[in-house]
Formats: structure tokens, C-alpha cells, sequence
């Protein structure tokens, strides 16, 4: 039976769900989202006043197109999900708008550009909410999603239109005058397409038919899609260069299959494969072992020059416990600090209580992403749920213990805060999803849902005599 | 599957969890080692990475500006005179701090004077800072003819007004240029720097007020001051005549300029500077001389507006005029235990102009703010009064005398302008002579007070002396100004 025909049944009956209003909820968001609007306006206001003599109206035409792209977005989930989560965009608000207050802290020209940026990504969020008004369907596709993402991380390696390496990394491509990081796109699309491959899936993948030592694993053959997956990306990531986003995709995979199956000898397996992995790529690849050399010795070598990772411990430690104050630091000390160490300019600014704040919104949009996808009870959107919430936290997580030292430093975006325009769009759109998804529908496709079922342990069973033999 | 999705979230929130203690760690527990770690400049910029504000002169040219930079700094001084002010602008350096006002007034010129910072509310919410600027005393027109006038020779000229201790023009070979040490860029600044504080010359210490010397008989004005002052002496007391004077407790004598004979009144002697005559009061004198020296501050800094401050004097002590009977016979002719800078010598006829008081010397006017309002000024304070204005009168007279009477001071003599002055010629030991010359223009009220110092027999090695060496350049000087 193609897999197809099947996903669009299934989805025939989904669409037959009806969605309830609750103007609570968005009153709250409102309130909540003011809120943010709040802290970053009096970050913005002080950052200016520290930067010139008085405020001019430059600034509240900032603060103004800040408001209304706040507010756009609000209309926008009022308008197509009226009864989404309350929390994740008031969250994704302030945590994108103190981004915009550290960047244009930074460079002026840079946030002017972040603004613009923001608005495309805002615009991104509404079509992704106009056109997942059935997000179900995106099974459908999620073999094209899967060409399309391996073909986005491709991109930059494509002559004419990769930009070649910057940074050590080869990851942009130049599009009508536009810089673009395809690999911002491509996480989106894999994460789709292996919650639609991990669906479909999983009931074979959690019937363990093989031996491996003291781990009982399923057939190969099922895994042969996502090893390619895995494979494809990885290399793609070690050619490109790109260690943060290579850690992150094998994370999120990990994170998934472990979620789809509920087996730990994924995991296992998985760490193992990531360890010997990570311990070959230390040999085999100069620009892996300085990473690591860095990480474990900080500060070998300052007597021939202050680095990256050294200038921003000097910020965190020089910002202390409250800060310098807005405006009042050295974070153009730390080079590319608007990227991948946006965090250390927080540290060094507005110290451990801007940090931690900053941490706990991240750690509160990562815990309603991962209570949208317990509370959806359609397996494909919780995979999605958690595969798009587990890229966002583990893309932090892989950023922020890079600038703290706590792993070896790998170049990646700080989620909403860091300038660039991709990490943002792509951000918007998960954002959106998560949205989508976190709609409580009434069950009106409960028999479509027990057909299903029927129709899996089908599919179990006869996966289980395939596998039986051997 | 919600099982595996709680446990998930559980180990991100771990995940978390350890980058939070991570940055207690970096953020508080190791967070004074990192702020004051050696190669953390944070610190160092915050002090150093400000824009600081001018330093013009009274007539108007900018000695000391900043100049905006892309580099970390931010800004960079430049001083667009180089040489010419360094010994009074001094440096402003990164790496190796400041000397001159830049030291002095780095309160002032950065704005961090009560003054300066909390002028209204406003400006602390905002957190504006108004820079102090300063308008120096220093004319550069007097300035480049002590330039010219000295032309290269290795000396000092130091011209105030005698009525309020301004200093007019100061200046000394050696010196440098202090854009040197400004520079921004580590090695070349450290090469600069260490090229500079190397040279056995010394470059950077003015010898005007960082250095001492021995003021020779430029000194006898002192000394003649206080024999009058202290009832020692009248300018009708006679002296002998003698070559050399025997000098108690040893077999030495103290000689007259070149074996001459030399005496008469204390006006003649004054005006041909004799050494026996000046000996011998020293000696009439005893310990009195050393508390007239104490009360003249010869043994004291001059207290200029500077930093490193002006160097200190050396004199005979009170109550060892007898065991250092021949010290004192020395002292009296500005020779053996006395060294003094050209600062204080200048000051010396300053005091003579001034009927006795000694102001205090200072290179800075006033104290502006960024929009040219005057936050201070600097007001004439008299540092001591070692003479009554009658003393003065009378050594007043006899200081015409050797300008423009036939005395050894006559060089110096301007035309239309009556020029009081006192020559020196100081031995010092290994170097050809030290010639000096300190004077006062116009006599009736005079309204500059000089001392040149060209050490080391300048363009004539042995033949030099006062008269012959710095009386001109001191004309040259007074002339410009005049």
C-alpha cells in the first residue's frame, strides 16, 4: 500500500477536526507579549542613552516597528490559531527583541538590518501559519521535504553559488545580492521529514530483531532512509565544516528516534557511534582538534594574542554579577561577537542576572515545546513537536556551552538573539509550527484515528514475520 | 511516547541546568580573576578608551587633541606641536600611562571632576560626560622664541609673569615628541618608549623643573637678598679686594672668575660678581644663611602644576655652619651644596620683580568646559615671601646695574626697555662651564621674569660664561614677548 494514498486519508479525517477559540489564551499572550515589549523597550532606551546625548526619533521609530511586528505576529495567531499556546511567542518576543537591543548595541547598521530581517521572518511566521492550516498533510511530502533539505545543505558546496569558506566554515550562499545559510532551512525540512519517516516507522523500529551485543536492535533494512539521512548530513557538515550544526542535526535525530520508539538502546547506540565519531574527527581533522585543544586549555597561547573563547570568558567574568550596564562594556572585544557570541556581550552587560534571564526564557519556550507535543495526540505532530522544540533547546544548549566552556566551542547561532537574517526566518517558522500544533482539536476524527491504528498493527504484524527468519 | 518526551525534557533542562552553574562559576565564583587577568583590558580600557579634552594655549593653539580612531581604543591624542610642548602637554599613553598635564589634570581633562560630572541631573541620568579643557598660560609665540632663542643648544628657558607665577614659555633641549608614546599600536609604542627611556640624554625629563643644577653666581641674588634683608649687608657695604678668598678649616681658597681681582661695595661686587665678596658674606652669615636659603625654599620642589612635579633643590642645612664652613662660602656663590632647576631660578628674579613674593608657578589658565564655559580658574597664590619689597627695591637696583651699567650682564640689554639681570657661570665637575642668566623686564614694572640655562659651555665649551652664553638668549626671549 503506498504510504501515500494512506497519509491522505488520514489526514481527510484530521481535517474534519474542529479547532476551539479561547480569547483567554490571547489576552494573556497580549499581556504577555507588552510585557516583553516593556523589558525591551528600557533595554533599548538605556542602550541609547548610553550611546548618545539624547533620544532622538530614530529610536522610537525602532521601539515603534518593534511594537508592531510584535503585534503583527499576534494578529496573525489570532487570525489563523486562535486557540495556540499563549507562551511561545511572547517567549520568542523578548528573546528576539533583547537580540535586537545587544545587536544594535553593537552595530547600528547591523540592527537596522536585524529589523528588516525580523520583519521577513514575521512575514514567514504568518505564511507558515496560513498555509499549515493542515499541518498533518506535511507528511505527506516528507520524502521531499528530506530531497529538499539535503539539497539545501548542499547548497554552499555548489561553485557559483556557495561563497566559499568564511570563518572556517562553508556554509552561506549568495542569492540576488542576499547572504544565505541554506542549513538554517535544511534543519527545518529534516526535522519534518524524519517526524513523517519516524511515524511511519516506528512500530518497526521499536521491535528489536537483532543482536548487538547486549542491545537488541530492529532490522537494518528500516534504518537504511535515516542512516542515509544521518550519513548524508554529517558528511555534508564535516565537508562544509559546520561542527555546531553536525552536532545538532545528530542530536535531534537521537532525540527523535528515541522519543518514536521509546528504546534507550537508540541512545546508546547512537552515543557510542557519536563518541568514536567525534574521537576520529578530533584526529583526522585539524580544525576539530583545535576546537578541542581550546576547550580542555583554554588559555594556551594568550601571550600571542587574545582569542575568540578567551575574550568572551574575560566578558563574562568582567561583567560579574550585574553587569557593566548597557552601552557601558567592551563586547567589540570579542570578534563576530553579533553571531555565534552575542551571549558573552549579555554576560558582560547585563551580567549572571541578564544570563540567567535570558536562560530560563530559553528553558521556558523548551518545556511548552515539549508540552505541545505531550498533549497532541497524533504521533507525527508530537515527533514534530519534539524534533522542532529539540533543535531550538539543543541549538542553545550547543551555542551557549560553546561560549562557557562547557563543550568544545562549535559555530552556531544563538536561536532568536544572534544577527542573521536564515537563523531567524527558520526560527519564526518552527515557532509557527509549534504553534500550529499546540491547537487542542476535538476528537471529530476518532474513527479515522482507530483505523489507523488497526492499520499499524497490520503493518506490525507483518513486519514481524519479515523479520522473523532471520 | 509521552514517557520519552518527559524524560527528554528532563535532560535538556539538566543540559541547562549545567550551563547556569557554568555561569556562576565564570560569572561569580571566578569572575574577579577573569576581570583583572593581564591580558583582560577591559579594565584598562575603560579607563584608557576616552576621549580627553584639548589643551590649548593662551593665545589659542592647540597643544593636545583626540582624534576619533576605529580601533579599540576609540580614540587617539595627538599633539600637533610635537616638541614643542612636550615638557608642559607631557604624554598620554595607553600602556604606559602619563606625564605633565596630562597626569596632572587627567581628573579634568577626562571629566571626572566633581565640577565637571555633576552639573544637573540630566547629565548623570544620560551619563554625558562634559570634558575639561585647558587654556594654559604658555604664549606660543614666547614658547618659539625660547625654541629659537636657545636654538638647539642643550638648555632650559623658563619666562613667567613675576606678578602671578604664569609661566610664559618653557622650555629645555633635550626633549621629544610625545605623539610617540601615543601611538596605539603594542610594539611600536613599547619600541618608542623604550628607545626614549634608554638614551642616556634623558629626553623626557625636562631639565627646565625635572632636573637640578648648580645656578653658579646667578645665585648671588639670593644671597645679596638675604645679607640685606637678615642686616648683613647694605648695597654701600664694602668688600675687599681680593683674588681668592682662604676658606676656613682647609687650605682652599674661593677664586674670582678668571683670577681677577674683585671687591668693593656690595653693588659693585654684585655688578662684576665676586666670588670673595659673596664667599665672605655666606661666611658673615653662618647658619642665618641657611635659614634665609629655607625661607627662600631652595631646598623645596617648586610646586608647578605638573606631574612629575618640579625636582628639588639642595642647600646648606641650619646649625652645620661650623663643621661646613666652606660649603656655606660656596653656597654663597650658587656653587658646591646648592642645585637648583632654571624653574626656580626664574622664580628667584621673579621675586626681585615682585616686591618680594614668590608666586606660585602654574602652566594652566583656566579650566574650561565642552561648551567653553570656565569651571576654574586659576588664581595667583603667593608661595613665599622670603624679602620685604624694600630688600627687593635694593637688589633691584643693583640687577639694572649689571645689565645696563657696565656689568657682566650688559648682552642683555634692550633698547627703550631698562633689563635687570644677574649672569652666572657655574663650574660643574667634567663638563665645560654652565652659563645662566636670570632677568626681569621692564625694571620699573615688570611684567616678565627669565632664567636660561645652557649647560655644558654650549657652542663655546671652557670660554663660556652667563654673560656671554645666555644674557643674549635671554634678550631674544625678552625681546619676543615684550
Amino acid at each position: 500500500m503506498s504510504s501515500r494514498r494512506q497519509a491522505k486519508r488520514q489526514s481527510q479525517a484530521v481535517g474534519a477536526d474542529v479547532i476551539v477559540a479561547n480569547p483567554a489564551l490571547r489576552w494573556r499572550e497580549l499581556g504577555l507579549l507588552l510585557l516583553a515589549f516593556i523589558v525591551v523597550s528600557v533595554g533599548y532606551v538605556l542602550s541609547a542613552l548610553g550611546r548618545q546625548e539624547e533620544l532622538n526619533t530614530q529610536v522610537g521609530l525602532s521601539l515603534g516597528l518593534v511594537l508592531a511586528l510584535f503585534l503583527a505576529a499576534h494578529l496573525s495567531i489570532r487570525l489563523l490559531v486562535p486557540a495556540a499556546d499563549a507562551t511561545l511567542l511572547p517567549l520568542t518576543a523578548l528573546l528576539t527583541g533583547m537580540g535586537f537591543v545587544i545587536i544594535s548595541r553593537l552595530d547600528h547598521d547591523l540592527a537596522v538590518a536585524q529589523l528588516r530581517w525580523a520583519a521577513f521572518a514575521t512575514l514567514a511566521f504568518f505564511l507558515t501559519l496560513l498555509f499549515t492550516r493542515d499541518i498533518q498533510r506535511l507528511q505527506h511530502y516528507r520524502y521531499t521535504f528530506f530531497l529538499l533539505g539535503i539539497g539545501f545543505l548542499l547548497m554552499p558546496l555548489v561553485p557559483g553559488l556557495g561563497r566559499g569558506e568564511i570563518n572556517g566554515s562553508q556554509l552561506w550562499i549568495r542569492v540576488g545580492g542576499l547572504n544565505f545559510q541554506p542549513g538554517e532551512v535544511a534543519k527545518v525540512l529534516l526535522v519534518i521529514f524524519v517526524a513523517g519517516f519516524l511515524d511511519e516507522k516506528r512500530e518497526l523500529l521499536s521491535i528489536a530483531t537483532r543482536r548487538l551485543g547486549p542491545l537488541r536492535i530492529p532490522d537494518i533494512r528500516h534504518f537504511v532512509p535515516l542512516l542515509l539521512a544521518w550519513g548524508v548530513s554529517l558528511l555534508v557538515m564535516l565537508f562544509e565544516r559546520d561542527l555546531g550544526s553536525s552536532l545538532l542535526f545528530y542530536a535531534v535525530f537521537l532525540v527523535m528516534i528515541y522519543v518514536a520508539t521509546n528504546r534507550v538502546s537508540y541512545v546508546i547506540i547512537g552515543l557510542a557511534v557519536f563518541a568514536l565519531g567525534a574521537t576520529l574527527a578530533a584526529q583526522a581533522f585539524p580544525h576539530v582538534h583545535d576546537r578541542v585543544v581550546t576547550w580542555l586549555h583554554p588559555w594556551d597561547g594568550i601571550e600571542n594574542g587574545v582569542t575568540q573563547l578567551q575574550q568572551a570568558l574575560f566578558a563574562f567574568g568582567s561583567g560579574g554579577f550585574a553587569g557593566t550596564g548597557l552601552n557601558l562594556g567592551r563586547p567589540d572585544l570579542i570578534p563576530q561577537v553579533q553571531t555565534d557570541f552575542v551571549f558573552a556581550a549579555v554576560g558582560e552587560e547585563l551580567g549572571l542576572l541578564g544570563t540567567t534571564g535570558i536562560l530560563i526564557a530559553y528553558m521556558l519556550f523548551a518545556g511548552s515545546g515539549f508540552r505541545i507535543a505531550a498533549e497532541n495526540n497524533r504521533p507525527f505532530l508530537k515527533l514534530l513537536a519534539v524534533g522542532l522544540t529539540t533543535a531550538i533547546a539543543i541549538q542553545t544548549i550547543v551555542i551557549l556551552g560553546g561560549v562557557t566552556r562547557v563543550i568544545p566551542l562549535t559555530g552556531i547561532t544563538l536561536p532568536f538573539f544572534s544577527y542573521g537574517g536564515s537563523s531567524l526566518i527558520a526560527n519564526f517558522v518552527i515557532v509557527a509550527m509549534l504553534l500550529r500544533i499546540s491547537e487542542p482539536r476535538q476528537r471529530a476524527g476518532a474513527n479515522a484515528l482507530a483505523a489507523q491504528d488497526a492499520r499499524r498493527a497490520r503493518e506490525v504484524q507483518r513486519a514481524q514475520v519479515v523479520g522473523s527468519p532471520a | 511516547m509521552n514517557a520519552a518526551i518527559r524524560k527528554v525534557t528532563l535532560v535538556i533542562m539538566l543540559l541547562f541546568l549545567v550551563i547556569f552553574v557554568q555561569l556562576n562559576y565564570l560569572q561569580v565564583v571566578t569572575a574577579d580573576d577573569l576581570a583583572s587577568n593581564p591580558y583582560n583590558r577591559r579594565d584598562l580600557l575603560r579607563d584608557m578608551a576616552s576621549e580627553r579634552g584639548d589643551i590649548y594655549t593662551a593665545d589659542g593653539e592647540l597643544v593636545a587633541i583626540s582624534e576619533e580612531t576605529d580601533d579599540e581604543l576609540e580614540w587617539i591624542r595627538k599633539y600637533p606641536f610635537a616638541e614643542m610642548f612636550a615638557q608642559i602637554s607631557g604624554y598620554w599613553s595607553y600602556q604606559y600611562f602619563a606625564e605633565g598635564l596630562e597626569r596632572s589634570y587627567n581628573d579634568e581633562l577626562t571629566g571626572r571632576t566633581p565640577e565637571l560630572e555633576f552639573r544637573d541631573l540630566s547629565e548623570i541620568l544620560m551619563d554625558t560626560r562634559q570634558l575639561g579643557t585647558l587654556r594654559l598660560t604658555i604664549d606660543s609665540k614666547a614658547q618659539r622664541a625660547a625654541i629659537n632663542a636657545l636654538g638647539g643648544l642643550e638648555g632650559s628657558v623658563v619666562a613667567m609673569d613675576p606678578q602671578t607665577g604664569a609661566i610664559l614659555a618653557m622650555y629645555s633641549n633635550p626633549t621629544y615628541d610625545p605623539n610617540l608614546l601615543a601611538v596605539h599600536d603594542r610594539d611600536t609604542l613599547d619600541a618608542n618608549y623604550h628607545r626614549l627611556i634608554d638614551d642616556p640624554q634623558k629626553p623626557t625629563v625636562a631639565h627646565s623643573y625635572r632636573e637640578i643644577f648648580a645656578p653658579g653666581s646667578t645665585f648671588k641674588v639670593i644671597t645679596a637678598a638675604s645679607a640685606i634683608e637678615m642686616g648683613y649687608a647694605t648695597p654701600d657695604s664694602n668688600y675687599p679686594v681680593l683674588t681668592a678668598l682662604d676658606l676656613p678649616l682647609t687650605n682652599l681658597t674661593l677664586k674670582n672668575y678668571g683670577g681677577s681681582s674683585c671687591g668693593g661695595t656690595l653693588t659693585e661686587s654684585f655688578k662684576r660678581s665676586c666670588n670673595t665678596s659673596f664667599g665672605e658674606i655666606a661666611l658673615d652669615m653662618g647658619d642665618d644663611f641657611a635659614k634665609a636659603l629655607d625661607n627662600w625654599g631652595v631646598d623645596q620642589a617648586p610646586p608647578i602644576d605638573l606631574l612629575p612635579g618640579a625636582a628639588t633643590g639642595t642647600a646648606p642645612q641650619v646649625g652645620n655652619f661650623s663643621q661646613q664652613k666652606p660649603q656655606f662660602a660656596y653656597a654663597g656663590i650658587g656653587q658646591g651644596d646648592v642645585s637648583v632647576t632654571p624653574l626656580y631660578m626664574c622664580m628667584v628674579a621673579a621675586t626681585i620683580a615682585n616686591e618680594g613674593k614668590m608666586m606660585t608657578p602654574h602652566v594652566v589658565d583656566q579650566v574650561l568646559d565642552s561648551d567653553g564655559k570656565v569651571v576654574e580658574r586659576i588664581t595667583p597664590k603667593v608661595w613665599r615671601e622670603p624679602i620685604s619689597p624694600d630688600t627687593a627695591g635694593q637688589v633691584k637696583d643693583m640687577m639694572i646695574a649689571v645689565v645696563n651699567e657696565g656689568g657682566t650682564g650688559t648682552r642683555a640689554a634692550i633698547d627703550g626697555v631698562v633689563v635687570a639681570g644677574k649672569t652666572g657661570t657655574a663650574q660643574v665637575n667634567g663638563q665645560d662651564p654652565g652659563a645662566w642668566f636670570v632677568a626681569f623686564a621692564p625694571a620699573d614694572n615688570p611684567t616678565v621674569a627669565i632664567a636660561v640655562h645652557v649647560e655644558d659651555g654650549g657652542n663655546v665649551g671652557g670660554n663660556a660664561s652667563g654673560g656671554v652664553v645666555a644674557a643674549p638668549i635671554a634678550r631674544q626671549v625678552l625681546e619676543a614677548i615684550l
